[in-house]
């Protein structure tokens, strides 16, 4: 009996390792030492996740399943020269980058040229990258390019969109709430949830930071990004035009004008600038960065920002809560509100050989597993696979996570253009509206008088 | 006595070769000519030939964004559309104000405080004092404009700390206030280049002949007289070149404004230099980028000869 079972388990043995070593052994890679070289923005979380994860668990992954060894590296630039540092090394056909996260408009600008893969052929040869995405606008977003086409440029890196961060120990306190109902006739909202925020439209919104500017006190009711470095004025700006029915071009036709210069969107940009006088100083200024340092100081007491920030939105002693942001109130009363989408897709390069192709493969395979984007949720990441999303207690890991899941569905969230013009249409959006958030005329008038420049400026550069 | 064998020197040997070099460079002109070949080629390289290519690509439409379209000629309309852009004259108007302005004030003090160390050697604290006045030249203009960001920061900055002691407790928005962003760069540009006036001045004050000063002093002349008749005709040249320096490299700015402001608020700090990195590094049109340089290269150049002209023909005037 000994003797059997001494050759059964010895069998087993036997068969466990030959399928150890021939599971190791069907990559090309086997043995190989290999380095993957990801590029992504600086001094953002969700990128240097990528390669925290990357270095610790995927290197170990990589080994155990395919049996060669992996160096993640990483590359950085910050957001406003990412596409520089990337676009000239695919110019010059390099393959040192052979992940870059990209930004969903630049699919149009990276594929044009041939300088990235397109993912179709991958996708469906690896059937772990045909994932079920939790908003089919936001995903497309990510991945197509032309719009309205199957064509896929890019898979999700992370998702993200502008949510608002609050203070809970103003808006729990009683005096505080006493004193708003006393003046505005209405309750503070109490909690974080949803339904405790739906009702929250621009206008009761300013009342709030009405209410909470008090400069005696060096506290104010918002912080809100009005630099026109980048794109960021942009993002703030367009959750009003979108809430409010409003669009910034028409995909089909290429045409600005019209569609962006309405009398609607000149009264939401107004509105937005009128939202300055309840920001600490130096509101024009304000980037990514400016929103942490002032809502981390105590100076907002509410702050519109990145859920991809949400690490780093904490006030020392005190609870913060994510929540949705305000609103448009229609004529029937409902609210409507469709935020800026963020994120950033993955690009693979189009100059990768097969080797590096095969660990960009691997990695991607790894990456949208439901354990990796799991751990990348816990870790401050925020997913877009479905599967992850609507798991129990998906809500329960971050505390922005309530609102981020509302603001990434269909229709409450939206990307701009993907077309290869994005950045001098950008350029003259930027430049214009911050001159007129740093002017002294916030009229109606003068805002639509700056939308009326701006289309004029890019339907010239979009009929080129 | 034994006789040495002294072996002939062979053809190879090292004595010929250094004779062969040395024939090959006893030709003054050939010497003359690898001596100036890497210069030239150098000059070639990094000068003349990208400056031709930025020409060629002025007169065509090309941007990074759309690198697969290829570089049409378009002839002037890059040009055109700069000359007839509101933007490119904004630009042009801050960026001569701003030079206007710096290097003035950056002279005045930079004579004044050249007059304040002039013959000082046994002033205490000198060398101190001077080290401490240079320190801001050596700066990183990039440095220097995030240094300054942040000390005038309306929140945190120590800057507007101590205005907020004179002002009510209130701070003061010094860059983000559209009227006060420029004076507030310019500012930091005079601080930072004051002091390579000053060195200019010292240098100039240095080649003015003691004996005339002394006989100046024997003849009791006035201040102003020793200033007109002596220091200002053996110093000015070096003077003039320092601001001639000047004028070039302010025309220049772009890193420490837009480190400060990034040309903002709305356009009001938008020099030149920053409109064109605007052009070229966001909207990533390298065509109108390169008839956007061209312009400024060719402003400079302008510039620059008619300050060259204007002291040529007063030397001209004087030695005749």
């Amino acid at each position: 009996m000994k003797k059997v079972l001494a050759f059964v388990v010895a069998t087993l043995i036997m068969v466990t390792m030959f399928a150890g070593v021939s599971a190791v052994a069907e990559s090309s890679l086997a043995g190989k030492s290999v380095t993957l070289s990801i590029l992504g923005i600086g001094g953002w979380k969700p990128s240097s996740l990528a390669q925290e994860m990357g270095s610790e668990l995927f290197a170990s992954y990589a080994k155990q399943k395919y049996g060669y060894d992996v160096t993640v590296t990483f590359a950085e630039a910050p957001f406003d020269s990412l596409f520089q540092k990337a676009a000239t090394s695919l110019a010059a056909e390099s393959s040192e980058y052979n992940l870059i996260i990209s930004d969903s408009q630049w699919l149009g600008a990276l594929s044009e040229p041939g300088w990235i893969v397109q993912l179709n052929d991958l996708i469906a040869a690896n059937p772990g990258l045909n994932v079920d995405w939790y908003s089919k606008s936001a995903s497309s977003a990510y991945q197509i390019y032309p719009d309205g086409t199957d064509k896929i440029w890019g898979l999700p890196q992370e998702a993200d969109v502008l949510i608002m961060y609050v203070r809970a120990d103003k808006f729990t306190d009683e005096t505080e709430r006493a004193n708003f109902k006393a003046k505005y006739g209405w309750d503070l909202p109490a909690d974080k949830s949803n339904a405790a925020w739906e009702d929250i439209d621009f206008v009761k919104y300013g009342q709030i930071c009405e209410f909470f500017t008090r400069p005696d006190q060096n506290m104010y009711g918002t912080t809100i990004q009005y630099s026109k470095i980048y794109d960021y004025l942009t993002g703030s700006l367009y959750p009003y035009f979108w809430s409010a029915g409003g669009e910034v071009w028409d995909p089909t036709t290429g045409k600005v004008s019209g569609v962006l210069n309405t009398d609607k969107n000149a009264e939401m940009l107004a509105l937005a600038k009128s939202m300055m006088s309840y920001c600490p100083p130096g509101a024009i200024d304000v980037d990514i960065g400016g929103i942490v340092e002032n809502y981390t100081t105590g100076k907002a007491v509410t702050a519109w920002q990145w859920a991809a920030m949400g690490s780093t939105m904490n006030v020392e002693g005190t609870d913060t809560w994510g929540v949705i942001l305000p609103g448009y109130r229609k004529e029937d009363g409902t609210v409507n509100r469709c935020s800026s989408l963020g994120g950033q897709p993955w690009v693979v390069n189009a100059y990768n050989d097969a080797d590096q192709m095969q660990v960009v493969t691997d990695f991607l395979n790894w990456w949208y597993s439901d354990e990796t984007q799991l751990e990348f949720a816990k870790r401050g990441g925020s997913p877009l696979g479905k599967n992850v999303i609507n798991s129990e207690g998906f809500e329960d890991l971050q505390p922005w996570f309530t609102a981020y899941k509302y603001m990434m569905q269909d229709g409450n969230s939206k990307d701009f253009w993907h077309a290869p013009a994005y950045a001098e249409l950008l350029a003259v959006q930027q430049e214009a509206w911050s001159a007129f958030m740093a002017g002294t005329d916030g009229s109606v008038a003068t805002a639509k008088a700056v939308l009326d420049d701006i289309a004029a400026k890019q339907d010239a550069i979009l009929a080129k | 006595m034994a006789q040495v064998a002294v072996p002939e020197a062979g053809k190879n040997s090292p004595a010929r070769k250094i004779g062969r070099v040395q024939q090959f460079f006893s030709d003054d002109k050939r010497f003359l000519l690898v001596i100036l070949l890497p210069v030239v080629l150098f000059f070639l390289i990094w000068n003349a030939l990208p400056t031709m290519w930025m020409v060629g690509m002025s007169f065509r439409e090309y941007s990074l964004t759309s690198a697969t379209k290829i570089a049409h000629f378009i002839g002037l309309d890059n040009f055109v559309y700069l000359i007839t852009s509101a933007d490119t004259w904004s630009a042009l108007s801050k960026t001569f104000l701003f030079v206007v302005g710096g290097v003035f004030f950056e002279t005045v003090l930079g004579i004044m405080l050249g007059f304040l160390f002039w013959d000082s050697s046994k002033m205490p604290g000198r060398r101190f004092a001077l080290t401490l006045l240079f320190s801001p030249m050596v700066l990183a203009p990039i440095a220097a404009g995030n240094y300054f960001r942040l000390m005038v920061n309306p929140n945190f900055g120590v800057i507007n700390y101590l205005i907020s002691l004179f002002n009510g407790g209130k701070a003061v928005e010094l860059l983000t206030n559209a009227s006060l962003a420029f004076p507030t760069c310019l500012c930091v540009d005079i601080w930072m280049w004051t002091p390579f006036m000053l060195m200019m001045t010292l240098a100039a004050l240095g080649s003015v002949p003691k004996a005339e000063l002394e006989a100046a002093n024997i003849d009791r002349l006035g201040w102003w007289q020793k200033f007109t008749h002596i220091i200002l005709p053996h110093g000015k040249y070096i003077l003039m070149l320092g601001i001639l320096l000047r004028t070039i490299d302010c025309f220049k700015t772009m890193d420490l404004v837009w480190t400060m402001t990034t040309g903002g608020p709305g356009n009001s700090t938008e020099l030149l230099g920053i409109g064109l990195y605007r052009v070229a590094f966001q909207s990533l049109n390298l065509g109108r980028a390169s008839a956007y340089a061209l312009i400024t290269l060719l402003i400079a150049i302008a510039f620059t000869s008619i300050f060259l002209f204007v002291l040529n023909r007063k030397n001209s005037a004087e030695e005749a």
